[in-house]
């Protein structure tokens, strides 16, 4: 089995590796693709995100050409369809990976063991492999040949945005890192700068990291705020409007769409401006609500983070894709049979502040999620930029996924990893908000505060509004977002 | 009398002395409706209107209401320059008519002004009003033309007319006497029905119910004043097609790399283009030369856009085929963006992908870079070009409103303006004109002409219909 990378480290090393994170200003690219100029450049995989980051090295005027494994070949699999149709060269490994001065592992994770082990005997000395996400290094301990060179390029987007976003003329915001074990040559940073540039990164935000940073953190947002508590959140609020007699039509509609519609006020001014769209009364509920919430589940954020940080999560869900999967597709399949799921999006008309209105325990439920992921993992020693695209920046990708397809697509979509720590989550949550839910009525889901007046005291609402623009995810997301928005969108 | 019936143009073509023809005209003039006819230069405003007067050969079609009937000839007052010409013109030749020996004075004003009229009452209140009548005993071609002009007004209005027509009524007045013309035609409008000839939209009085736009010697739409769309979009398509159109200079500071003139924009060698294994293009040779104009045609489905799409670096099957464009072999090391810094692209499905919340400005601004929305900062310089593009659109106050906000036509007519901002050496347009109303094809249309006439740029235009020719494209080219 695996030798988890991280605890071999000793602490100070630990918490160094953990609290890298600085967002590089778009001067720090003056080069461009220089670095990769004229080196071969061999993909592993062509899924999405695989195909999206070929298309756009080739444009940014790279040498890119995919490798697969014979039987994709042989049985003409999409892989093999969507590299050829894009007219790419595509070839086995032993064809191209001997040829490749760099290449890029972009298969999923729970492929990269038997990925790499494959490939590392084929590879040039002194080439370069890049992973998108550091788990194979950091929490199954994968060592690399020592005259190669190992970094990470991480487009924090779903393939497709990768693609839409460079061709726009943009790109998505980019994780880069060094594996400092393996930088013989001190080209890393070099080559990682070159290849976000490549798929248009620069242009959205690159954040420099570690792999171990990069790790710990995108496990434990995905697993709780992003797809965990949008899931659970999602079941227990259908369930309760159904309970107390809500059109199930437009509860499922209040619920698919909702996510969406709140975190894209989230988006463009953090959790402040997100509850800025509530009425004062609702606004005052809702923050009441979040904190009930916070107290209840903080020591289960506090959990999962432990248990990323010390490597409970990975052991226990390898161990489960040793196992067939058994626990991860019986928990894929119980979702699809959850009513919620089944009960398909009434034909009424939402409008967009009704979401807001009528979903004030959704608003509650992303806040509450948003503030604890970034509490529990800067109180891990993660700096707070890494935080915050963790947690608050992503919200809104995974709940655009809900809105396509609802929970069962979300976690089609999502990564094997993210969609397991998401059942967890799931599963210890739903009972553990059981209590809560009891005194939950259709004045904060559903119906919205019946109001004939919208009156406050004023002293508590000061209050909320200074708390609200006090939390730590707020200061910092004025920052990065400050820094988005001066490079890109004019929005 | 007043006019009791309409006058109706069915189908008509009329022929001016082989100089102009008006064509296929239907048009219906309701007693109650006052209509301005309005359109470029030599579009043939005047002489519609001079056919109410009863100018021109009929060849074809038929005109009501105006030809006596039951014995009765309706009155038309006409005030126009080619009119004030024509009488001005008798008088000189009076003039030269020296058979008497004696210099002649010509004809002295009051004999021109009360000579057959048909209400001298009003023609001397009128005469006084205008601040003529000190000069009624001088000769009439002595007068200035802004005199003549308000003569040949008197003339008109104190005729008892039926109908009015008056080509440009304003041009020349005073200020003075152009407020008093306006009030004395605001008496009018009840009894009758006025036809005017006006260029500009801010001398449309506010009582006229009906705009009609000609071109070329065809009347291409009829408007109602109530229609604010309708009349927002005709002020538009007029600004466009009447003022002194200079496209705005391109910006010295990002200018392209200068291309090797001896060498075409474009050349495709055997391009084929496949999906699955079917061959949508197979075995293509092309190439664009500079400054040349194509037109490409093809049925739907015959590559039309896969092709275009190759040039400008948007196919991935262009990674796959023998292209050079631009001094560049494709997949040599060059990136996209070096390719399409040297094109200017319109399609349809740049506008569905337009989407967001970006302004106007800032979509011509995008075109410095490329890219669909704004990422990058832009000069001061740039966006002073940005403005003037939007003042040649006439949309000067709307730079900061939102581009999905706008109508189909004028979005079509802001990514035109996004293509030519950096004056690309190749302008590619797919279909402008698809899915716009009559009026936006005339802009669109008269946009694209106006960039064509410029030089330095090669057109690719792809389109449909025949009627949507652009002057100037010389070669053509059909796929399928």
């Amino acid at each position: 089995m695996s030798n988890n990378y991280f605890n071999t480290l000793p602490l100070r090393e630990q918490l160094e590796q953990l609290a890298k994170c600085r967002f590089m200003d778009i001067s720090e690219f003056p080069d461009g693709v220089e670095a990769l100029k004229g080196k071969k450049i061999v993909v592993i995989g062509c899924g999405a995100q695989g195909l999206a980051q070929g298309m756009n090295l080739r444009d940014s005027g790279c040498d890119v050409s995919y490798t697969l494994r014979q039987a994709a070949i042989d049985e003409k699999r999409q892989s093999w369809k969507s590299a050829t149709e894009n007219g790419f060269t595509v070839g086995t490994y032993e064809e191209l990976i001997p040829t490749a001065d760099v290449v890029l592992n972009l298969t999923p994770d729970k492929q990269h063991t038997a990925v790499v082990n494959a490939i590392m005997p084929l590879m040039k000395q002194g080439a370069c492999l890049s992973y998108s996400h550091g788990f194979n290094i950091v929490e199954e301990g994968m060592k690399i040949r020592d005259d190669l060179t190992v970094i990470m390029v991480a487009p924090k987007c779903p393939g497709s945005e990768v693609r839409n976003e460079y061709v726009r003329g943009f790109g998505v915001p980019t994780l880069i890192a060094v594996h400092e074990d393996n930088d013989p040559k001190g080209e890393g940073l070099a080559l990682a700068k070159a290849y976000a540039v490549g798929t248009g990164g620069h242009k959205a935000g690159v954040l420099m990291s570690s792999f171990i940073a990069e790790v710990k953190s995108d496990l434990m947002g995905e697993q709780t705020i992003l797809c965990g508590m949008l899931q659970t959140g999602s079941l227990l609020c259908f369930d309760k409007m159904i309970e107390e007699g809500i059109d199930a039509g437009y509860a499922s509609k209040l619920i698919q769409y909702g996510w969406e519609t709140i975190t894209e006020a989230l988006k463009y001014g953090g959790v402040t401006n997100m509850l800025d769209r509530l009425s004062n009364p609702a606004k005052i509920k809702c923050f009441d609500l979040a904190e009930e919430l916070k107290q209840i589940m903080r020591p289960l954020y506090n959990k999962h983070q432990d248990d990323i940080i010390n490597g409970t999560f990975s052991r226990v869900m390898m161990e489960d894709w040793a196992n067939d999967d058994v626990n991860l597709l019986g928990w894929r399949a119980e979702t699809a049979e959850t009513a919620f799921e089944k009960t398909p999006a009434g034909d009424v008309e939402i409008s967009e502040q009704e979401y807001f209105d009528n979903g004030i325990l959704m608003v509650a439920m992303v806040k509450a999620g948003v503030e604890l992921a970034f509490e529990t993992m800067t109180a891990a020693g993660i700096i707070a930029d890494s935080a915050y695209y963790e947690s608050l920046h992503e919200t809104p990708l995974i709940a655009n996924t809900i809105a396509r397809k609802k929970l069962y697509e979300m976690n089609a979509t999502i990564s094997d990893t993210a969609e397991y720590g998401c059942y967890l989550y799931n599963h210890a949550c739903l009972p553990l908000l059981a209590d809560f839910m009891k005194d939950i009525k259709t004045d904060v889901i559903g119906k919205g505060l019946k109001l004939d007046d919208l009156g406050v005291d004023n002293a508590r609402l000061i209050e909320v509004n200074a708390e609200l623009r006090a939390h730590p995810v707020e200061a910092i997301g004025t920052v990065l977002r400050g820094h988005m928005a001066d490079m890109k969108k004019i929005v | 009398m007043t006019l009791s019936h309409p006058i109706r143009f069915d189908d008509l073509t009329v022929n001016f002395d082989d100089r102009f023809q008006l064509n296929h005209i239907n048009w219906q003039i309701e007693p109650q409706q006052h209509w301005v006819i309005t359109g470029t230069n030599g579009a043939g405003k005047s002489a519609l209107a001079a056919v109410l007067t009863g100018a021109g050969d009929i060849v074809s079609g038929t005109l009501d209401g105006i030809a006596p009937s039951a014995g009765i000839t309706p009155r038309v007052g006409l005030v126009s320059f080619e009119a004030q010409a024509v009488l001005i013109e008798t008088e000189r030749k009076k003039d030269d008519a020296d058979i008497m020996d004696v210099i002649s004075e010509g004809t002295p004003v009051y004999e021109i002004l009360f000579e057959d009229c048909q209400d001298i009452a009003l023609a001397k209140e009128l005469a006084d009003k205008f601040d003529l009548t000190k000069l009624l005993d001088r000769s009439f071609r002595k007068l200035s033309t802004g005199e003549s002009r308000k003569v040949m007004l008197i003339r008109a209005l104190a005729s008892k007319p039926d109908l009015l027509v008056l080509d440009e009524p304003f041009d020349g007045l005073d200020t003075h006497s152009l407020a008093m013309l306006q009030a004395h035609l605001q008496t009018l409008i009840k009894t009758v029905p006025m036809v005017m000839v006006l260029n500009r939209f801010d001398e449309f009085p506010e009582f006229i119910t009906h705009i009609a736009y000609i071109d070329q010697g065809q009347l291409q739409l009829q408007v109602q004043r109530d229609d604010a769309t309708a009349f927002d979009e005709l002020y538009k398509l007029l600004h466009l097609k009447t003022t002194d159109l200079t496209v705005p200079a391109p910006d010295p500071d990002t200018q392209t790399p200068a291309l090797n003139p001896g060498e075409p924009l474009v050349r495709l060698t055997d391009l084929t283009i496949k999906y699955d294994d079917k061959k949508i293009i197979d075995r293509l040779n092309w190439t664009v030369e500079p400054n040349q104009h194509w037109q490409l045609s093809g049925p739907n489905g015959s590559g039309k856009t896969g092709l275009l799409s190759i040039i400008n670096g948007d196919h991935p099957q262009c990674y796959v085929n023998d292209i050079f464009v631009f001094g560049f072999k494709r997949g040599s090391g060059e990136s996209i963006w070096q390719i399409k810094q040297f094109i200017g692209y319109v399609s349809t499905a740049l506008q569905w992908e337009y989407k967001g919340t970006t302004g106007l400005r800032n979509v011509i601004l995008s075109g410095f870079h490329d890219s669909n929305g704004l990422y990058t900062r832009c000069t001061d310089r740039q966006k002073t070009i940005a403005n003037e593009w939007l003042a040649l659109l006439g949309m000067s106050d709307r730079g900061d409103e939102i581009f999905s906000k706008l109508s189909y036509g004028d979005q079509r007519l802001l990514l035109i303006a996004r293509a030519m901002v950096k004056h690309p050496p190749l302008l590619i347009l797919d279909e402008p004109c698809l899915g716009l109303d009559d009026m936006n094809r005339q802009m669109v249309l008269a946009l694209i002409e106006k960039i064509c006439a410029g030089s330095g740029i090669s057109v690719i235009y792809v389109n449909h219909h025949p009627e949507d020719k652009i002057k100037g494209i010389e070669n053509y080219i059909s796929l399928g």
